[in-house]
């Protein structure tokens, strides 16, 4: 399993997701190779891990230690060419309708969807670009130093040529000393996986399946790993990573901003290129891995899963809901747009004056708390008697609380308070929030944005975003209608207990796990110890899925697949070798791999 | 980049209400600085979903998703890339009050460490003066810490750089009297301080107070140079277009900032050197403070490893300058004294750390000129401050 500032970090982003996965399919063995991005997550720890994780190696990503290597005259040749090779696929424009500004798509057809064109770029130039990677790569393995050579002169001369040829990307001939500087400083920072030691037989080539758990720097070891040692690898995205590296830099000039985006476009279609299979998240994300290149038949969406058994007793029990009341929650923050919620309450109270809202959870960093404030005002304002007090306990229409407080213990409490959920978020990624209160069984009002519409799917309202006048009917129609409520309660509590479980989330996982060896077993030739070549050293069960050892009781429901049962049950068959002894020859190294190939899943 | 107050002001409706004929031009409008400033469409896409623009907004505007519709506005914008965009403002922030006064502290620390040096006698000299020298190493240890010239933080000193800097003061203060006293038979006792230098009697093992005091009140003026250089370095990184043409920018401010140091440092010991009443030795002093402050000059850049090995040469090219003369008093080894007596008497005792603190800081220019004048150098922010400066 490759992370990037995530697992096995405290402070890591997806580290819960990752947990959950490495805890779920016990009977697999996991390496864990993590970017940190911070000093302050270094220090932050570890989550505890579990026994299947049988090394964590980590590198950081935001400092550089120098290996003291200084590239003789060869070396140094060697990497001003692939250097110069990757610059000038750079600044070369892209041959695909991706960033192509001309006649040809000037004429604004409405029907001409991207879908029709072939957004991978054109075989030549991805060739150079990998060309040029993994020559970097070779280089970083045989000599080292390239951390060095990344950030020196020779690079940033290199980047200049590269820049002042003929037939670049306007934006890359008006690049400037800085930006020049500015674009080496982020190659050498991007290209940093390159020059980790973690490319060995032992290392990441003894393993069967990378997965990475994001886009981007995460999976360019794996991409690494599939060149030099052929292992399949597994890109998991749950935000694309591409999508926020448009996104983080704004300030920057246009040549940086192009150059850039150049790179990171031209590695994430290469990282779709290669990979066995993608998984994102949602839908959004799978229509920008398809944008960017991914080919359909190897995306399969794995939604993220929400642990339900907190939410059991209240799912279970709809009439312990308050009618009257409605619940927002989640981190205040100005994309979750609780100015029109404020808005669109004003108008429920007019219809129903005796509804209240109740808006739970903390404000997320200073610009939310700022938010908060502001709706705390705006409350006041709106409903002028016995508002902003904090905890005012069935006395005002409106009130902000905090998890944790007195009969808030975890979210369940704060879902089952009420018998509407809002959610009247601008911008959203997979909304968590909505699951919960999917999964405790409680109707939802939702704004259309991110994948509200997928997760939600039939099973509660969803209205424009922006629009307080819709919300407000949305949740008026819902607050008369006792029976529709617990209608769609229901159904939504059985729609997400089938989709959006930590446990479909892991067996999905382990499904893929199991298809990707099975379809592209990393065949390695094993060396005697004289370096010949032992003929019948990896049987041929050792490629066949299933567990040697018999089924552990962390094997999730409804995963084991017919076929690898059947192999289990029938054991070898008599005209193959008999396994035991086979794979003691298979092993030489004990500690490095010591279960069959086939389930080492990493 | 969520510009949701822009979004709230004006609501993103448009096929509901007013039917324009051109929905796209509205929208246009509204995202123009994002469509203008996107280098392909999927950066516009990318922001478009940040305003809260899906799928179903775009088949509003006839399209099919957001991809297609950021493809006709990045289509439709009218873009020119050759305009001039403001330079980013890479200006460091100005010198802080706080910083200025650190790097005047060794050169006041000096004068009063001289002024204790004259008007005390006996035990207490030998307080003043320890305790004088203890303030200045401090206070130069603290201006060099915080002391890195765009005000980034700094790692401590090397002891090896500070070292080899604290022999080479040293030399400059003891050495030249400890030399003529060796090659005229001597020392016979510890050092004393030259009454007015000249007129010093012979055997007598001098103590020349001048270049050092000269050094320290110099500090000041050599970290405002090196600031001067960082900072018109990286405004031009800014600024230039090409390697070439900041390298030919660059290498005259490099030699500026040293005239400039060197210049400051010449009229402040010739000061120095009248009140004091001791010799204008000014080739000597001006030979180390040029070694010194190339050698801060090149590690605040990043570039640690040459002014440590110079600096290394020369206090031992030095220390084998003086262990010859006395080498030689052994039976038989005579020849040995030979080079540094020829160079004493044909010019002074000063020769000997002038010519090794010229050499010395000849190659670290060469080396300077190289590599202070690559515009790699001056990228990192992040400069590891080292060594001593004048």
């Amino acid at each position: 399993m490759l992370t990037e500032g995530g697992y096995p970090y405290v402070s890591g982003d997806a580290g819960l997701w990752c947990d959950r996965l490495v805890r779920g399919l016990g009977h697999h063995e996991f390496d864990v190779y993590a970017f940190s991005r911070s000093e302050v997550q270094e220090d932050g720890g570890w989550v505890p891990l579990p026994p299947q994780v049988g090394r964590v190696r980590t590198a950081p990503l935001w400092t550089t230690e120098d290996d003291g290597v200084v590239y003789g005259r060869r070396a140094r040749r060697r990497f001003a060419e692939h250097y110069g090779e990757l610059a000038a696929v750079l600044c070369t424009p892209d041959p695909g309708p991706v960033s192509v500004p001309g006649p040809a798509s000037d004429s604004a057809v409405p029907g001409a969807g991207p879908g029709a064109e072939g957004t991978t770029p054109a075989p030549a130039e991805a060739d150079r670009f990998t060309g040029a990677l993994y020559g970097l790569a070779e280089l970083a393995r045989d000599e080292g130093g390239l951390a060095t050579a990344l950030r020196s002169e020779t690079a940033v001369r290199t980047l200049e040529r590269a820049c002042r040829a003929p037939r670049v990307l306007p934006a890359a001939r008006e690049a400037r000393v800085s930006d020049l500087l500015a674009v080496a400083a982020h190659l050498h920072e991007a290209l940093r996986p390159l020059s980790l030691d973690w490319y060995e037989e032992d290392g990441l080539g003894a393993v069967d399946l990378c997965h990475a758990a994001s886009g981007g720097t995460a999976a360019l070891p794996g991409l690494l790993a599939g060149h030099f040692f052929g292992v399949p690898l597994l890109v998991t995205e749950y935000g694309v990573r591409l999508r926020t590296h448009y996104l983080t830099r704004p300030d920057s000039s246009s040549a940086v901003r192009s150059l850039l985006a150049a790179f990171h476009g031209r590695l994430t279609a290469e990282t779709y290129r290669r990979a066995a299979f993608l998984t994102p998240g949602n839908t959004h994300a799978r229509r920008w891995q398809e944008r960017c290149g991914a080919d359909r038949a190897k995306v399969r969406t794995v939604h993220p899963g929400v642990d339900a058994a907190p939410f059991a007793e209240a799912g279970e029990s709809p009439e312990r809901a308050d009618p009257r009341t409605l619940v927002w929650t989640g981190r205040v923050e100005p994309a979750k747009d609780l100015v029109s919620l404020l808005h669109a309450f004003a108008g429920i109270r007019a219809a129903e004056p005796g509804t209240r809202l109740r808006i739970i959870g903390g404000p997320a960093g200073p610009e939310g708390a700022a938010y908060l404030e502001h709706c705390r005002a705006l409350a006041a304002r709106l409903f002028p008697d016995g508002t902003g007090r904090p905890h005012a306990a069935g006395a005002g229409p409106v009130s902000f609380e905090e998890l944790g407080g007195p009969g808030l213990t975890g979210p369940a409490d704060a879902y089952a308070a009420g018998a509407v959920t809002v959610l009247s978020s601008v911008v959203e990624g997979f909304p968590t929030g909505l699951v919960e209160a999917m999964l405790a069984g409680r109707a939802t009002v939702s704004t259309d944005a991110g994948a509200v519409v997928e997760v939600v799917g039939g099973t509660g309202l969803v209205v424009p975003p922006r629009d307080p006048q819709a919300l407000a009917q949305a949740c008026v129609s819902l607050l008369r209608d006792p029976e529709r409520r617990a209608r769609l309660g229901a159904a939504a509590r059985a729609r997400a207990l089938e989709l959006f479980t930590v446990e479909q989330n892991v067996a999905s996982f382990h499904d893929l796990y199991l298809e990707i060896v099975a379809r592209t077993p990393v065949h390695r030739v094993r060396l005697s110890d004289a370096g010949d070549p032992l003929p019948f050293a990896a049987p041929v069960e050792a490629h066949l899925p299933g567990h040697w050892a018999g089924l552990t009781p962390h094997r999730p429901r409804r995963t084991t697949p017919a076929w690898a049962r059947t192999t289990q049950e029938r054991g070898p068959s008599p005209a193959r070798p008999a396994p035991s002894p086979a794979r003691a020859v298979t092993h030489p190294v004990p500690d490095a791999t010591p279960v069959p190939a086939t389930e080492a899943a990493r | 980049m969520t510009g949701l107050d822009e979004l709230d002001r004006g609501p993103a409706r448009p096929g509901t209400g007013r039917a324009t004929a051109d929905p796209v031009k509205a929208l246009l409008h509204r995202h123009r600085e994002l469509c203008e400033r996107a280098v392909d469409p999927l950066e516009i896409a990318a922001g478009l979903e940040a305003h809260g623009v899906t799928d179903r907004t775009a088949a509003r505007f006839k399209h099919r998703d957001v991809f297609s519709l950021a493809e006709e506005l990045y289509a439709r914008i009218p873009r020119d890339d050759g305009a001039p965009r403001p330079s980013a403002a890479t200006t460091g922030p100005g010198p802080r009050a706080g910083w200025v006064v650190l790097t005047l502290l060794p050169g006041v620390l000096g004068l009063a460490s001289t002024a204790a040096l004259r008007l005390t006698h006996g035990q207490n000299r030998v307080y003043a003066v320890a305790l004088g020298v203890l303030a200045i190493a401090l206070a130069m240890r603290a201006a060099l810490r915080r002391g890195s010239p765009l005000g980034t933080t700094a790692s401590p000193p090397t002891t090896g750089t500070a070292v080899w800097t604290c022999w080479l003061i040293g030399y400059a203060l003891l050495g030249d009297g400890l030399l003529h006293t060796a090659i005229t038979g001597g020392p016979d006792g510890p050092p004393t301080r030259g009454p007015g230098g000249s007129g010093s009697p012979d055997g007598d093992w001098t103590l020349v107070v001048a270049p050092v005091l000269a050094l320290t009140l110099a500090f000041a003026p050599g970290a405002w140079s090196t600031r001067l250089f960082a900072v018109r370095a990286r405004r031009k990184v800014a600024a230039s277009r090409g390697l070439e043409d900041f390298a030919d920018f660059v290498r005259p401010l490099l030699f500026g900032s040293l005239a400039l140091f060197l210049c400051a440092l010449g009229a402040l010991f010739t000061l120095c050197a009248t009140v004091l009443g001791e010799p204008f030795t000014h080739h000597e002093v001006l030979a180390l403070g040029a070694l010194l402050f190339l050698a801060r000059l090149l590690t605040l850049h990043g570039f640690t490893h040459a002014p440590k090995v110079v600096l290394a040469a020369a206090a031992l090219a030095q220390a084998a300058a003086l262990a010859t003369v006395f080498a030689a008093r052994l039976p038989g080894c005579g020849a040995l004294a030979v080079p540094v007596e020829t160079l004493v008497a044909a010019w002074n005792p000063g020769g000997v750390a002038t010519l090794v603190c010229g050499a010395a800081a000849l190659t670290l220019l060469i080396h300077a000129a190289r590599t202070l004048t690559r515009a790699s150098a001056h990228a990192r922010p992040e400069a590891p401050s080292q060594g001593d400066p004048a």
